[in-house]
């Protein structure tokens, strides 16, 4: 609750901190230029000419009415600009999200098990060296290497434009646009999972249950799969659950480098053309996201481990 | 939140139960410490020599724009004409300044605010910890930008920025720790004994903490690193002063990753973040397990 209160009152108050008035974006020139008439005409329309408190309350009086406002930029409800951008990026972040943790959690799982050996420490290596890399430069090379010196990928977009396609053609087309951010997503996000794995499942395996399974005689496999990496898991569900929030921002910069039209782009693009009523929209989904995040999280984690809700009982 | 808390025992957790398995992991990691410092070494070096070592001012124009690699300039030239060589080597400077500078600020505060509040507990822990909870839950990027954006880019605004929002988790580390050591029998020995605040807070709170300070800062300068390189890409750095991130946006600005430019005006950039973002990251992960009792095995 207090998160929601700061960050929406964080909101309203920085892009009106902010340098620039929007006037300058709207009218395409600096507003002492325009007429006096037509300026306050403007500032009117969008009710910036009220003073900040009575925009601060309109403004949270339209958010429990689930208005965000109206885009001065894109002369479109902001509601509305989120929601179809909404989409594109989950598809992409969400995606991104899953195939890292699979990754990371399998490759967290071998290292543990080989811990202290080559592979564990060329992994480790690798996944460091690869989570150092700055995602935008891995896309910009990535588009580089597969789409301009080899021809294999677009460039931009999230589909082809200026052609209709149905059916088939139409996911096919989308896949293909979406190979290369995912590609780059995937990559810089993987390797934290991989750590968080690894740390776990070593700790898992000092347990003592695990050694009382060694002693029954049960095989190295069956510890593995029955009893360490079950619970080894668990911190691994927990970030999950908790980047699920955060996935709604999409990834500012890969969307930038792809022109991929998400919302951690249009977020960009808001900051820019200094759109108010965008930014803050933007804003509050993702606190709201985060915050819902946490909060699943918050509830599944007895579900999944017993031992909390044995815990909080006593 | 209980988030933030993964293991619910925590009985592994005493950093003296186990004091016979802290020497192996030293001898098993330092490998990747001593990698990190070789590169981290050698960046300094092109930092504090830059004036000897760059052929070019960074911010002359030497040449025709768009100059594929040659004797004269190595990596070749810019849209206006600037040699690229020499603009690296400079970038590296700011670079290195902004991220261990504010690795410095974050780690301090943290140090502080967690100390006073896991040791004065009370209001000041709450109200502290509360204010920690929202900053770790605000979508730190898209902050970035938008205080970026507000305050103007200027050098000191982005280290303000990444101090503001990068306190907090030290923050929690280091409390989380002091209350573990406040709780200690010894630390209540001291205090029977009649020992001050004062003398246990430095004889044994801030000796404990030290070594997780250094992780968090080592940890800090790795991310405030790729951070500042993300927003400088977004056009959100210091136009006046160019770090690596500063070269690779105007790349992108003039599409150089779509032209055979990429590989001497995109790679290298990149490769120089990526070496640094590493270099610190191989010296957090290997004193991670050293100074992380939860870690260490």
């Amino acid at each position: 609750m207090l998160v929601l209160l700061v960050a929406s009152g964080l909101n309203f108050a920085l892009p009106r901190m902010m340098p620039g008035s929007p006037l300058t974006h709207l009218a395409g020139a600096e507003p002492e230029l325009l007429p006096a008439a037509d300026r306050a005409k403007l500032q009117a329309e969008f009710g910036l000419d009220q003073p900040w408190p009575v925009q601060y309350v309109g403004y949270l009086g339209g958010l429990l009415g689930g208005n965000l406002g109206y885009s001065f930029q894109k002369h479109q409800a902001v509601s509305q600009i989120i929601l179809t951008r909404l989409g594109w990026t989950l598809l992409l972040t969400i995606t991104a999200l899953v195939l890292a943790t699979l990754l990371g959690a399998l490759l967290g799982t071998l290292a543990a098990w080989k811990r202290g050996k080559a592979l564990d420490v060329g992994l480790t290596g690798v996944c460091l060296f690869i989570e150092s890399l700055p995602a935008f430069w891995l896309g910009m090379t990535l588009v580089a290497i597969f789409s301009v010196q080899l021809g294999l990928f677009p460039t931009f977009g999230a589909v082809t434009p200026w052609v209709t396609r149905t059916g088939g053609e139409w996911l096919l087309d989308v896949l293909h646009h979406l190979a290369l951010p995912l590609v780059t997503l995937t990559l810089v996000s993987f390797p934290s999972t991989y750590l968080t794995m690894r740390a776990s499942l070593t700790n898992t395996l000092g347990e003592p249950y695990i050694q009382v399974a060694r002693s029954k005689g049960l095989s190295e496999g069956k510890i593995a799969l029955r009893h360490a990496v079950r619970n080894a898991l668990l911190p691994v569900a927990t970030i999950f659950t908790l980047n699920l929030g955060f996935a709604v921002g999409g990834a500012t910069v890969v969307e930038t480098v792809f022109s991929y039209p998400g919302l951690g782009r249009t977020l960009y693009e808001a900051v820019l053309s200094r759109d108010y009523p965008l930014m803050q929209g933007i804003f509050l989904v993702l606190t709201l996201s985060v915050v819902a995040a946490n909060l699943l999280a918050d509830l599944l984690y007895p579900w999944l481990d017993p031992r909390v809700r044995t815990g909080n009982k006593k | 939140m209980s988030v933030l808390a993964p293991s619910p025992d925590k009985t592994d957790t005493d950093p003296l139960s186990r004091p016979s398995r802290r020497l192996p992991r030293l001898r098993a990691w330092p490998k990747g410490a001593w990698l990190g410092s070789l590169i981290l070494g050698l960046l300094l070096v092109m930092a504090l020599a830059a004036p000897w070592l760059s052929p070019y001012s960074p911010d002359e124009r030497t040449a025709q724009p768009f100059q594929a690699p040659s004797a004269a300039h190595w990596l070749g030239t810019n849209d206006i004409g600037q040699d690229i060589l020499s603009e690296l080597i400079w970038g590296t400077r700011i670079s290195l300044l902004i991220g261990t500078l504010s690795a410095l600020l974050i780690s301090f505060s943290g140090l502080a605010i967690g100390v006073v509040a896991g040791y004065l507990g009370g209001w000041v822990d709450s109200l502290t910890m509360r204010l920690a909870d929202v900053v770790l839950v605000l979508p730190f990027l898209p902050l970035s930008i938008l205080l970026a954006a507000y305050l103007g880019p200027n050098l000191w605004n982005l280290i303000l920025i990444l101090t503001l929002l990068g306190w907090a988790r030290p923050a929690r580390i280091v409390r989380s720790q002091v209350l573990t050591i406040r709780a200690l029998p010894y630390v209540e020995a001291a205090r029977a004994c009649g020992a001050t605040d004062r003398h246990i807070l430095y004889r044994h709170i801030l000796k404990a903490v030290i070594p997780l300070v250094a992780v968090q800062w080592v940890q800090a300068a790795s991310s405030a690193i790729l951070i500042e390189a993300s927003l400088a890409f977004l056009g959100l750095g210091d136009p006046t002063q160019k770090s690596w991130g500063t070269i690779l946006y105007y790349a992108q600005a003039r599409s150089a990753f779509l032209t055979g430019a990429w590989v001497w005006w995109v790679l290298p950039p990149g490769l120089l973040i990526t070496l640094a973002v590493f270099g610190f990251a191989l010296i957090g992960l290997a004193f991670d397990e050293v100074a992380n009792p939860r870690l260490r095995k």
